[in-house]
Order: C-alpha cells, then structure tokens, then sequence
C-alpha cells in the first residue's frame, strides 16, 4: 500500500519534469501576474506591489520553482493549468532566478549526472545532504527568514527527520534553526550583486538563434559531431534540427524544441532517432554546454558543447590523443575552422581529408621520438584544445570511479537504471607527471566487490555486463525466490575493464552499488 | 431515484452476507488463562493468535489506513490500543468483540496536524493512555513545529478523547511504558521518568548523554515498545568502545547493549551483551534465563549475557523485525515485514513452524504476547 502511493508521487514527479522542458506557449498565455494574484494568494498574503509572502523572497533555477509549484500541487491541492504552471516557472525563473555564477559547480544536479560524488562541509553534508543532493540547496537563495522556514516546512512535513541516522544523535532543530539558517543565509543571500548584475546585462533568446557546430561523448558509445540549427518561436522559444554523427558512423539526428530562462538557461526536448533527449545547458555568449541525456533513462547521456557558428571556435579534437610512432586519423570540431591545425613538435599532419567550418578530418602521424605529453592543439588563432600523445599506457581508469545502478522494470512503474562506463587511459610524461590521454576500447566485466558480494553471488544477481562496452543493465525488481532469504538483485560489484595496448593488457577497476529504484525523483535529485 | 436506492439496499444486503461468518468471527471471545499474540497488518488488519495451537484464532478490522500498527495493551489484557492511520490516531479495540471503544487523534489544537513516533503507552492501572504529539502548526504559507507535549487521557474517554492533562514534552520522544508506581519512563535523547501529574521530565537513564570512560554516544533507534513477561522496558544501543584517550573509531571495538528499566521496583541496568557483528532491530531478555539476550534482523541471534557473546545464531527465511516470547520462555515468536510470524525453539534455535497472516506487511508492527 505504502508502495502504491509512492509508486504514484514518483510518477507524478516524472510528469512533472516532462512538462518542464516545453510545449510552445499558446498566445492566450495569461500573464504571470494575474496568475499569481488569481492561483496563489489563496494562501500567500500580498505585500505591498506585486509581491506575495514566500515567493517574492526566494530565487531559484528553474527545476527549482517547477518544484515548489508541483509541492503546491501534490501537497496542498493546488489547482493550476500546466499552461499556467509554465508561465509561472518562466517569469519566475527569469525575474528571481539565478546568475550563471551562482549555478557554478552545482550544475551536475540540474544536468542529471547522478554519480556525482558532491563536495560539501560535514555538517551540510550530514545537516541537508543526508537526504537529498547538496546542490539542491546550493540552488536556491532566501534571506534567513526563508531558510528557516524551510527548516520548520522539513520536520512538519517529514516528522520523522530528526529520529534517522545523523540526526538522532543531535538536537536536530536546534542545530538547523541556530547553525544552519544563519549559514545558509551567508552562504546563499537573496541579495547577490551577481543576480543584480545579471539581471541588467541579461542577454536576450534572439542571440542564440542560428546554426551551432556541436560535439559530444556518450559514455559506452563514443563521441559524436554535427550541427544543431536553432530558429526562433515565440517567448523565449526555439524550434531545433539536429543533424550529427558518432564516429562509428551511426547517425545522431532530430528534430525538438527548446526554451530559455534566466537569459542562459537552456531545456531543450529533442527526438532524436527514435528517443526523446533532454537538453540541459548553460549558454555562455556563442556557446552551449551541458549535458543531453533520454528522457526516460537519464544516465545515459552525453556531454555536449556547442558553438554557434558566426563565432569561431575550436571545440574539440576526436580522437584526442595519438601514440607515439603511429598514423591515425583525428577530427577537429569547431566553428570558423578554417587552414591546416597545428598539433605542435613530432606530429605531422600528413593529409587533410576532410575540410569545413565545422570539422576538419586529417591524417596524423606522430615521430616515434614525439614527447610524450598533451600539447595545445591550433587552427589558425583558434585554441583551446589539446592531443596527448603517448608512448606506453601507465595506468587505465574506471569512470565514474563509483557509481549506483538500480534494479528495475519486472512489472513495477520505475525502470532499471543502466551503469555506463567508460574506461581512461592515462600516460606519464617525460617529467613523470600524469596525464590524460583518452577514453578507449576495453573488454569489461563485473567481479563481487568483497567476500560478502562473492557470499551472496551478486555477481550473478545483480545484472550483467557488456563485455565490450561499459554498460552494466541491472536486474529485475522485487524479491528474488533464488536468492538467501529472498532479497532483491541488489549488490556490490567491483567494474573492470582492461585495455590493450599492442599486446600489453591495463586493467582499471571502478566501484559499482547496485541497489533498489530510487522511488522520489524530482528534477533536482 | 427509487432504483438506485433499491440497488444501493441490495448491495448492502449482499455485503452483509459477506461479511456475516467474519463478524461472528469478531466476536469470538479470548479464553482467560489462555496465551494469545496480537500482531497488526496491511491493510488494517488486528489479528489474534491463538500460542496453544500456533494458529490465527481471529482477526478485527481497524479503521483509517494502517501503519505504525505499535500496540499496546490495557492491563487487563482485554483492549488492544493502535497507533495507527500514518501515526496520527490512536484507537482502542475491544479483544473480546473487535469493538472500537477508544479513539484519540494525537491531532488536538486547531490549526495543528500532529504525528506521534511510536510513542504511546497505558497506566499502569489502565485508566489513562499516553502519547507524545510533535505537533506543526499548519499556516495558510507556512508552517512552524512546535514544541512536543505529552498528552494524557482518559481511557473511558470513548471515542472523540480530549487530553485531560497536557505537558511540554522534549523533542526526539519515542517508546514508553509506565512504571508499578504510576511513574512514566519515555526514551528519547535519554530516557526519562516522568511524573504524569506534574509533567516533569528527570532524565532517569543517561544515553545521548551518558558519561561511560571511553564510549562513543549510544546509537538508539528502538521503536519495538514491547510488554515483556519480565515486566522490564528495554532498547537495545550500540556503542563504540575506543581502546584509549585518543578515541580512534578504527581501532575502537563496537558493542551490543541494553538499557533495561525493571517496572515493578524501576531499577534500571545498561548493560553490553556482546561484540555489535551484525543489526538487530528488536531484542528481548529471555522470561526463562536472565543470562540470555535474543536479538533479530536478518538472523535470530542468542547472547549469553555474563560471558557477552554470542552462542548461537538461526538462519531466516526473510527479515523479521519484532521479537516476543511466550511465558514459558521456550518458544520465540517473530513479527514484522510480510504476513508470517515465524516460530523458533528458544532453546535450540531451531525453526519449529510459521503462522501465515491474512493480509499484507506487517512492515514496522509492534507485537505482544499475553495471557489473558
């Protein structure tokens, strides 16, 4: 029964952040104003022009306000339209959003990359952290008063906080209202001079129109080019063609739409074969990055970069690195690539194969005498970008070093949640420093991460393992009859992938959790 | 108009059939002298079984929604109270007939939604319930918690109960049971003895707070508020035991204990019973041998107290959460999570059969074991 309800709150959280990332606004939009007079001052009290109590005291992303909007709903029966709920989140996240600066390091939450090990304090750590990212948070900005209203809103809301592991060995509240709120408050004002700034230098969503060279890595898969033409629709929209490649040649094309808010951040849902993609990315000027990942299945997503294509720039070089003493092939994405690339002392471009403002293909040979090391890679005055060129693999990484997959699907509402590996190569200079060279081909496999997983065959269990691509798919939900006392297909797993370089076998090792669905999975986790 | 009302007697008519053999069965007297355990379900299930035959001798259905399902019962052993409907309601059901004739919200001020965390009891004399509420005041944009008060009732309140008495309560309060004296001992931060006329609070047994020479703080989460056959109220911690001043956590041994209060002379004990190996979530001292201490999560485990090891441990079929014992001390009966109450030899350790519940899980349920 429990289940149930939670089965329910999860999916409708899900729905939820569907409808964040778009549908055209309609001419008939109300304005905001009227929204917020008409929908919520039912409950907050007006002050002085145009402000209401809690709102107009806090700043948020746009995840964030979608979220307070979506509690109002499934937590205090708030009835609003979907099309008023958008334009709220719009005017919101536009007129009390946040600054570029202010979602520095903390973006790995709205972008979904759920394997991100957070770097916080102790005491926010086990104070806020313990029970949902730190960044979530860390993307928000109140005046004291507001914080410990959110404190007073958590125990209210989920009496049993303060008798959990980290806060029955304290005065829960107490250390919440005394230390936390004065610290949140310093930590994360309302008043910032960045948002002040922001706000009056506020690019607008016509400069983002146009055509974009883009380039990507997905993670098990590989990296990947092409165009994205952005045309403009009405209220900060944008229709999108998506038209790439991956390097094997696979097609990477679609066609979506996008929005903007806070004059930078960027959701876009594309189609794109067949799959619907989430976009999540900060414009900077004349360039977008961030990460794209399924709609359904967000650990499977690429890192993306763009630029847009009257403003040149050089992107990336795929593949980045080259051994010492060889021939291969290496394309540079850009925008404006335009003359011969320059990759420095040893490596020779023996042919230009392909060239165009977006990517130049050229064969490279490196001298078997290149130093080994990363070098700054050039096209004309464009750089940026580096080519490591290596003698020998030192050392082979697991990445994510560790991550969490979860069991899934079986009849449930939640599906599984897929880990994907990639495995890094890393190469040590001439002077002994280590360096990155690159991802690689490996053969993976899953091995019991102690003698408990090995006791309990998690192994055999918890999921299986591509062996020549790091993907990991989880196994089935519920209660398993097979296994000691009919527990799940949880388990601890040690990933290993091993590379070859001409013969010579590296092995790398990451740490993977394989545990239950993650049941509450609003857009900022 | 007239048809749907025809329809509508019809439908009652057809229930009433239905449910004709159960509520004979709801009505089926306990047995004086006789050994019972009451144990509670999804999704709102009070059922009875019968320790003689090891079987389910009836089931009441309770109303609103199911969970924590804590009991605990009148002194008399002939009302069931539940903490119940996600924590907010406590509900008194006569055993004898399933009847309801009891029921408080922990709900009382206007303006308040209030949640009680398992923490509720009765007089020693049956005559009063108690609870601790944390209340939040729930305002048109905000809320604000407010402190937690003990509320007092009267048991033959019936059933809209207001508190007769109410105290300021500290934060944090979980399980209860009242002394032969009247007086009232609460865990929480420590666990206190409290005097039900005057609401003061004296913290009787340091835990958050105990001051034991190189010893971490306790780590207390007990919420299996059981009234045992040795008349005592107890809670298992786990504590680190630091091998110097230095109080290193890696070199530090980890220990079982208990906090024991005896509810007839309120005695109390700390006692640690072995190396900490492996969680139990509920723990009972044997009404047979004061020397053994049970504990149950994923295994069956049995202490020797004096000697504090551990002399035997039963394999489970899945995880159980609450243990009780019958008067005998010779058999141990397993509640909690699915709808089986898993039967072990208290001497052997070895599984002796299940009595599979009607229903669902029995999740976080607090059983007990009488003779009534």
């Amino acid at each position: 029964m429990k289940r149930t309800f939670r089965f329910a709150s999860a999916g409708g959280l899900l729905a939820l952040a569907v409808s964040l990332a778009l549908q055209p606004q309609t001419s008939q939009a109300r304005e905001a104003q009227a929204i917020l007079k008409e929908t919520c001052m039912a409950c907050h009290t007006p002050e002085g022009e145009n402000a209401l109590s809690r709102i107009s005291h806090q700043r948020k992303t746009p995840e964030g306000w979608l979220m307070s909007i979506a509690r109002m709903q499934t937590m205090h029966q708030l009835k609003i339209s979907d099309e008023d709920r958008r334009t709220l989140v719009k005017y919101l996240a536009d007129n009390q959003g946040l600054a570029p600066s202010e979602t520095d390091g903390v973006r790995y939450a709205l972008e979904r990359r759920l394997n991100t090990v957070e770097q916080f304090d102790d005491q926010t750590k086990q104070m806020c952290g313990r029970c949902h990212s730190g960044a979530r948070v860390a993307l928000q900005r109140r005046p004291a008063q507001e914080w410990e209203r959110l404190v007073n809103f958590h125990l209210g809301q989920w009496p049993s906080l303060e008798y959990q592991a980290l806060s029955r060995d304290r005065d829960w509240f107490d250390l919440a209202r005394k230390e936390m709120v004065p610290l949140l408050a310093k930590r994360y004002p309302l008043d910032s001079k960045a948002w002040a700034d922001w706000q009056k230098s506020m690019p607008k969503a016509e400069a983002l129109v146009g055509d974009w060279s883009f380039s990507g890595h997905l993670p098990g898969k590989g990296e990947l080019n092409g165009v994205m033409k952005v045309t403009a629709a009405e209220g900060d929209h944008f229709t999108l063609s998506v038209d790439g490649q991956y390097v094997d040649g696979s097609p990477f094309k679609g066609q979506g739409t996008a929005i903007l808010y806070s004059g930078y951040e960027w959701r876009g849902n594309v189609d794109i074969d067949g799959v619907k993609m989430r976009q999540v990315f900060a414009a900077n000027g004349a360039q977008l990055k961030g990460r794209m990942f399924e709609a359904a299945h967000d650990e499977r997503g690429l890192d993306f970069i763009a630029a847009r294509q009257d403003h040149p720039q050089l992107l990336a070089v795929q593949p980045g690195y080259l051994k010492a003493g060889s021939e291969t092939e290496v394309s540079l994405i850009g925008s404006g690539l335009n003359g011969t690339p320059s990759f420095g002392k040893g490596v020779e471009v023996v042919k230009v194969l392909e060239q165009s403002p977006q990517r130049v293909r050229v064969l490279l040979k490196a001298a078997a005498d290149a130093p080994a090391g990363l070098r700054e890679v050039s096209v004309g005055a464009l750089k940026g970008q580096q080519l490591a060129v290596y003698r020998d693999i030192a050392e082979v990484k697991v990445v994510p070093a560790f991550s969490v997959a979860r069991i899934g699907d079986n009849g449930g509402a939640t599906p599984k949640v897929q880990g994907r590996f990639d495995a890094e190569a890393w190469g040590r200079s001439a002077e002994g420093k280590a360096y990155r060279i690159g991802v690689f081909p490996a053969q993976w496999k899953v091995e019991p991460f102690d003698d408990r997983a090995r006791e309990d065959e998690d192994v055999k269990f918890a999921g299986s393992m591509q062996t020549d691509a790091g993907v990991f798919t989880p196994g089935d939900a519920g209660p398993n009859p097979e296994r000691k006392m009919s527990t799940n297909n949880a388990g601890n797993l040690k990933v290993i992938a091993a590379v070859d370089d001409a013969g010579k076998a590296h092995t790398g090792e990451g740490h993977l959790i394989v545990t239950v669905q993650r049941w509450n999975n609003p857009p900022i986790p | 108009m007239l048809q749907t009302a025809t329809r509508g007697l019809a439908a009652i008519l057809v229930l009433g059939a239905c449910s004709g053999p159960l509520l004979a069965d709801e009505g089926k007297a306990l047995n004086r002298g006789h050994e019972y355990m009451v144990t509670t379900n999804y999704p709102n299930n009070l059922h009875i079984l019968d320790l003689a035959t090891d079987s389910l001798y009836k089931t009441c259905q309770m109303p609103d929604a199911f969970g924590p399902g804590t009991v605990q019962l009148s002194p008399d052993r002939t009302i069931a109270y539940v903490l119940n409907n996600h924590y907010a309601d406590i509900y008194g059901v006569e055993l004898d007939t399933c009847k309801q004739v009891f029921h408080a919200s922990i709900t009382q001020q206007p303006g308040e939604k209030a949640r009680s965390m398992f923490s509720f009891t009765v007089s020693h004399d049956g005559k009063e319930l108690y609870t601790v509420a944390n209340p939040t005041r729930m305002l048109n944009d905000r809320y604000e918690v407010q402190q937690p008060r003990l509320d007092v009732y009267a048991t033959n309140a019936g059933m809209s109960a207001k508190p007769v008495r109410s105290f300021p309560a500290p934060r944090q309060l979980t399980i209860m049971q009242t002394g032969d004296d009247g007086s009232l001992y609460i865990a929480g931060p420590d666990i206190y003895k409290v005097n039900v006329q005057t609401g003061k609070f004296d913290v009787l047994v340091p835990s958050r707070h105990w001051k034991r020479p190189l010893y971490s703080a306790p780590d207390v989460l007990y919420v299996w508020n059981q009234q045992t056959y040795r008349h005592d109220f107890s809670l298992l911690y786990t504590a680190a035991k630091f091998k110097d001043k230095k109080e290193d956590p890696a070199t530090a041994d980890y220990v079982y204990g208990f906090f024991n209060i005896d509810l007839a002379t309120g005695k109390t004990k700390t006692v640690d019973f072995g190396p900490l190996t492996e969680i139990y979530f509920s723990g009972m001292v044997s009404p047979k041998d004061p020397n053994l201490v049970f504990g149950v999560l994923n295994r069956l485990a049995k202490y020797d107290i004096k000697q504090k090891k551990m002399l035997q441990a039963a394999t489970l079929d899945h995880s159980y959460y609450c243990i009780s014992f019958n008067k005998a001390g010779s058999k141990i009966y397993l509640a909690g999570t699915f709808n089986d109450v898993a039967i072990f030899d208290a001497e052997s350790l070895k599984p002796l059969g299940k009595i599979k519940l009607p229903g669902g899980d029995m999740a976080i349920t607090t059983a007990q074991v009488f003779t009534r």
